[in-house]
């Protein structure tokens, strides 16, 4: 009854910051919003009982991304911006569109719906830690490379032009 | 709780993000929605990992793998559209046309 409970109130807070995010005009609202569909999402991940994605997921998005986007979202733009209309002309039919994803995915997910957890979850940290550093290790390391890659990419793109 | 409520849930999420990046002018408004969409892919490997394979953590892996691959993703996209306003003095997609060849 509880998780039923957290999970309803869970998934309003996700859904009302998503349609936020999409639909509030002003940028720095949609960004704050952001973070709190992100603090949700992060939320839904303790729910279903991995600990460390949890953890993970308010380092990584909460303190990282959010706070990089309220940045570039103040760095960025004009303040007639505030003024000009957000979305463009093609919202009915994007609508549509994503009306049909929204069925079918509903419609897809009736074939799931019997399915409950067989056991209460347990601390996956030590597991993780086994697979990222054995049978992952490659892919582990590579991504490391990756965010090297970005990193001097950022820098790249970022810096004044020499004169 | 089953399975379908968490996937209804991610889908619900991702066809909101997949709206805001067919519909918003403003790309960090852009940005923010394929956001919502990798956010929604999370949700959906993490809850297929606790219900089909309970003892097995595959589906988190995949999932730490995306978060830093998606940090990755907004940094230099980031740092993209910072140059790009630099040039042309505005954040709206339908202005980003010099590009033509």
């Amino acid at each position: 009854m509880t998780e039923q409970i957290v999970f309803y109130l869970l998934a309003s807070v996700v859904i009302l910051a998503a349609l936020g995010v999409v639909l509030l005009p002003g940028l720095m609202h949609s960004a704050l919003s952001l973070g709190l569909c992100l603090a949700g999402v992060a939320g839904v991940f303790a729910l279903l009982g991995s600990d460390f994605v949890f953890a993970a997921q308010v380092l990584v998005y909460v303190g990282g991304i959010a706070v990089l986007i309220l940045f570039v979202v103040m760095l960025a733009g004009n303040v007639s911006d505030q003024l000009a209309r957000q979305i463009n002309q093609q919202w009915l039919p994007s609508l549509l569109i994503c009306v049909t994803f929204v069925w079918s995915f509903l419609r897809i997910t009736a074939y799931f719906s019997g399915i409950t957890a067989q056991s209460a979850p347990k601390p996956a940290v030590r597991e993780l830690a086994g697979l990222l550093l054995g049978d992952y290790a490659v892919p582990f390391e590579l991504v490391s490379v990756v965010l090297l890659a970005s990193m001097t990419g950022a820098v790249l793109f970022g810096r004044r032009k020499a004169e | 709780m089953t399975l379908s409520h968490y996937l209804a849930l991610s889908g619900i999420i991702f066809s909101i993000g997949l709206f805001g990046v067919l519909t918003r002018r403003n790309v960090i408004g852009i940005l923010m929605s394929i956001e919502l969409m990798l956010n929604a892919a999370n949700i959906n490997f993490v809850a297929f990992n606790r219900f089909l394979y309970p003892g097995q953590y595959l589906g988190q892996v995949t999932v730490i793998f995306i978060i830093t691959l998606a940090a990755a993703e907004i940094v230099v996209g980031l740092a993209l559209i910072m140059a790009i306003y630099k040039n042309l003095k505005s954040v709206h997609v339908e202005n980003y046309n010099i590009l033509k060849g």
